[in-house]
């Protein structure tokens, strides 16, 4: 055990281990690269859905049990399928990840929308504001720690699932993890674990602090989903 | 860390008798009931586990079949993993058998092994083998590793063998599962045996969609593949010839734990052994890859075919 | 990419084994992750300065990629559904002890303050006021947890314990969609029916608040 966690420990610091395209600069960065891409992507998707559900409250069903949809789906099952069609690509890859980061997205958005007090969108309207001055002006910043929370979330799913590129040939630390088992190195699946787990944890640390600076003067939001 | 390692042992230590009553059938790190010296016993059942790839649940199931027809009970657990997960399983005793390949699993033992006719092997395999387990009589199949490139590779670069790829040492990409990066029946070997280098390895897997679609697609120009696997004849891929013996031979060999070998298993499984040939295992590679049948029914009808069975 | 249709009443046998192995790793899971949970949720309410360590601890198993788990855990639990179901339960622990935590904080104090007023042991007050009063959130865990320990078991696949996953694995192999289109509906289905029986508990063991609706 004291051996296991010793070599692990050098595996993690060692020069050689970090350069080339084998390398944990080179596949932190590909899991960078595909954590946040998918992110971004999913947030694309997700943000006017779940805006625009908890603006109109039409569709607030759909919101509420889309998550529960997203946590259901296997992962592997979905990436499997889109390998199957269209072959040795990205696809399989960032379908799953987007797939898997919209339904939190949207329900922790309609979730932020939702919990903002009816009397503050009516005193607004009341002041003369049209709908989308309201939308921009009060909805959104009032929602915006439940939005930030479900992107921290998400991005947090996302990189600990990110392993899968390597399932399907690409890289990532997800490599560590099969090409460790395949070599018999239980050092390698450990550091490629311990790495994703410090990736995610950093990754939620910084959106936390961001979270943190721009509502320094608010309440603290509960999670929702 | 130790913490998580704690609570894993915990529920680990939890789970384990409760577990064993309800899973049914595998239970961990008891082993089995039966016997264990000299003649072994077959009497309590046998769990024949297969490896993550079709031919490997197929030779399973013709397992399970040979064993049916002499009155032995077995039960099949498929596509456990790669043999570096399956190869443990069979020394704790999760599973009793596995069909195996006599090179590889050598090479699996001892890297060194130099042994590449299937007499050698085999007599090697007896040696090399750890204590409570062994190879019962290889079958008249083989399955090799062969490094295919397609027909435009080989017209284009003027392959027909390893010693050509010595040619284009640094220019070409190599694909293969993971381990090859260092195995003698790999990279290791190309390198010392030919003197052949490429421009990059890719760790695909082991004759899986993954391997193949690169080397359709053209990510890969050499690729590591199983030589009964029915897409080399259907895509036209050139198999590269092998003048310096690199690859050992590699006949379908059962592994069994000792405890559980006793004349009614190994009758069965010679008898299975002789009635399968390469040609046969390649044709029902295909009805199973590319018709895509049963493996169970699959071997089922064969073992009813060739008598192993009744039908 | 053709769906065989036909294929799936063919194998109506097989699917059925494989949703009942699907079941056999998730519930032992979420039971035993309830099992360890609620417990350790206790004790971190409870005591202070371990509320935060064990949330943070659990928070962190939770970001460690399932597939490496399961291969971690191989030498110490072997090719077993044991190793499966220890890995899941990492993942449902998480989720129910962050429920259970939460579940409990929002128990009123007067509650519980009344119950210890009549004269009831602290361990009383939690059997029969604190838990029953949590029990709400403490389900929408279990919910949660359910329907992420049948996804999750699929990943499984890569030892041999997936249930349905297997079919993925098969799917995946000899390039043929069909068992992994029935793959992926079962399990969307098992998740469905699971979380509705779980709904229905809930109803039944809450009168109190069936009665305020």
């Amino acid at each position: 055990m004291i051996e296991l966690l010793q070599n692990l420990g050098r595996w993690l610091t060692s020069g050689a281990q970090w350069s080339g395209p084998d390398g944990i600069a080179t596949r932190l960065l590909e899991h960078l690269q595909y954590s946040l891409l998918a992110t971004l992507v999913a947030a694309f998707i997700a943000l006017p859905v779940g805006l625009l559900i908890g603006h109109t409250g039409r569709g607030a069903f759909l919101a509420i049990n889309l998550s529960g949809f997203g946590r259901a789906l296997p992962t592997v099952g979905l990436v499997t399928l889109v390998f199957l069609a269209s072959g040795l690509s990205m696809w399989p890859v960032y379908v799953s990840l987007v797939a898997l980061a919209v339904p939190v997205i949207v329900t922790n958005t309609y979730a932020g929308m939702a919990a903002v007090d009816p009397e503050v969108r009516d005193a607004a309207r009341g002041q003369g504001m049209r709908r989308h001055q309201v939308l921009l002006q009060v909805e959104i910043p009032l929602a915006l720690p439940l939005i930030m929370t479900g992107l921290r979330l998400a991005c947090t799913q996302v990189v600990a699932t990110a392993t899968i590129a390597a399932y399907v040939s690409f890289g990532g630390l997800g490599r560590y993890v099969f090409d460790g088992l395949a070599q018999r190195d239980l050092v390698q699946v450990l550091g490629g674990a311990v790495l994703v787990a410090i990736l995610a944890i950093a990754l939620d640390l910084a959106l936390a602090s961001v979270q943190r600076l721009l509502f320094r003067h608010r309440p603290r939001p509960s999670r929702a989903a | 860390m130790n913490r998580r390692k704690l609570l894993g042992g915990l529920l680990a230590g939890a789970s384990v008798p409760t577990l064993a009553a309800c899973s049914g059938g595998v239970t961990s790190l008891k082993g089995d009931g039966s016997g264990g010296e000299g003649g072994g016993s077959s009497a309590g059942g046998l769990v024949i586990g297969t490896a993550n790839f079709t031919e490997n649940q197929l030779l399973g199931y013709l397992y399970a079949e040979a064993l049916r027809g002499a009155g032995v009970k077995t039960s099949v657990r498929p596509n456990l993993g790669s043999r570096e997960i399956v190869i443990p399983a069979l020394r704790q005793g999760d599973i009793d058998l596995l069909p195996e390949y006599q090179g590889n699993l050598l090479l699996h033992f001892d890297d060194k092994a130099p042994q590449t006719q299937a007499g050698d092997l085999q007599n090697a395999l007896t040696v090399a083998l750890p204590t409570g387990l062994e190879a019962l009589s290889y079958a008249a199949a083989e399955d090799k590793d062969v490094f295919c490139v397609t027909r435009e590779t080989a017209d284009k670069y003027g392959l027909r063998s390893f010693t050509d790829l010595k040619k284009q040492n640094g220019k070409l990409v190599f694909g293969g599962p993971a381990e090859d990066k260092n195995r003698v029946v790999g990279l290791v070997g190309l390198k010392n045996r030919y003197g052949v280098t490429f421009k990059e390895f890719k760790a695909l897997d082991a004759s899986g969609p993954l391997v193949k679609g690169a080397l359709k697609k053209g990510d890969v120009d050499v690729a590591n593949l199983f030589s009964t696997d029915p897409d080399i004849e259907a895509n036209g891929w050139v198999i590269l010839a092998d003048p310096k013996a690199l690859i050992p031979a590699q006949h379908i060999v059962p592994v069994i734990r000792s405890a559980k070998a006793d004349t009614k298993v190994r009758k069965a499984l010679a008898k299975l052994g002789v009635a399968l040939t390469t040609h046969e295992l390649a044709r029902l590679n295909k009805l199973v890859d590319k018709d895509k049948k049963d493996p169970d029914e699959v071997a089922a009808n064969w073992a009813a075919d060739h008598g192993l069975t009744k039908k | 990419m053709t769906v065989d249709w036909g294929w799936f009443p063919d194998h109506r046998d097989d699917l059925t084994t494989l949703t009942l192995d699907h079941l056999s790793t998730a519930v032992p899971a979420v039971l035993f992750g309830l099992l360890i949970a609620v417990p350790l949720a206790v004790v971190a309410h409870r005591v202070r300065p371990l509320r935060g360590v064990l949330l943070g601890l659990s928070n962190v198993l939770f970001t460690i990629p399932s597939i490496a788990i399961f291969v971690l855990l191989l030498p110490i639990t072997g090719l077993t559904r044991t190793t499966a179901i220890t890995g899941l339960t990492i993942y449902t622990l998480t989720v129910l002890l962050r429920n259970t935590v939460e579940g409990l904080d929002s128990v009123p104090a007067k509650a519980r303050e009344a119950s210890m007023a009549m004269g009831a042991r602290p361990l009383r007050t939690l059997l029969t006021v604190e838990l029953p009063l949590a029990f709400p959130v403490i389900m929408a865990g279990v919910r949660v947890s359910t329907v992420m320990a049948i996804s999750l078991v699929s990943v499984a696949s890569y030892i041999g314990y997936g249930g349905l996953g297997q079919l993925f694995t098969d799917g995946f192999q000899r390039d043929y969609p069909t068992p992994v289109v029935a793959g992926v509906i079962l399990s969307l289905l098992l998740a469905l029916v699971a979380d509705a029986v779980l709904v229905a508990i809930q109803w039944l063991c809450t009168p109190w608040l069936r009665r305020r609706a």
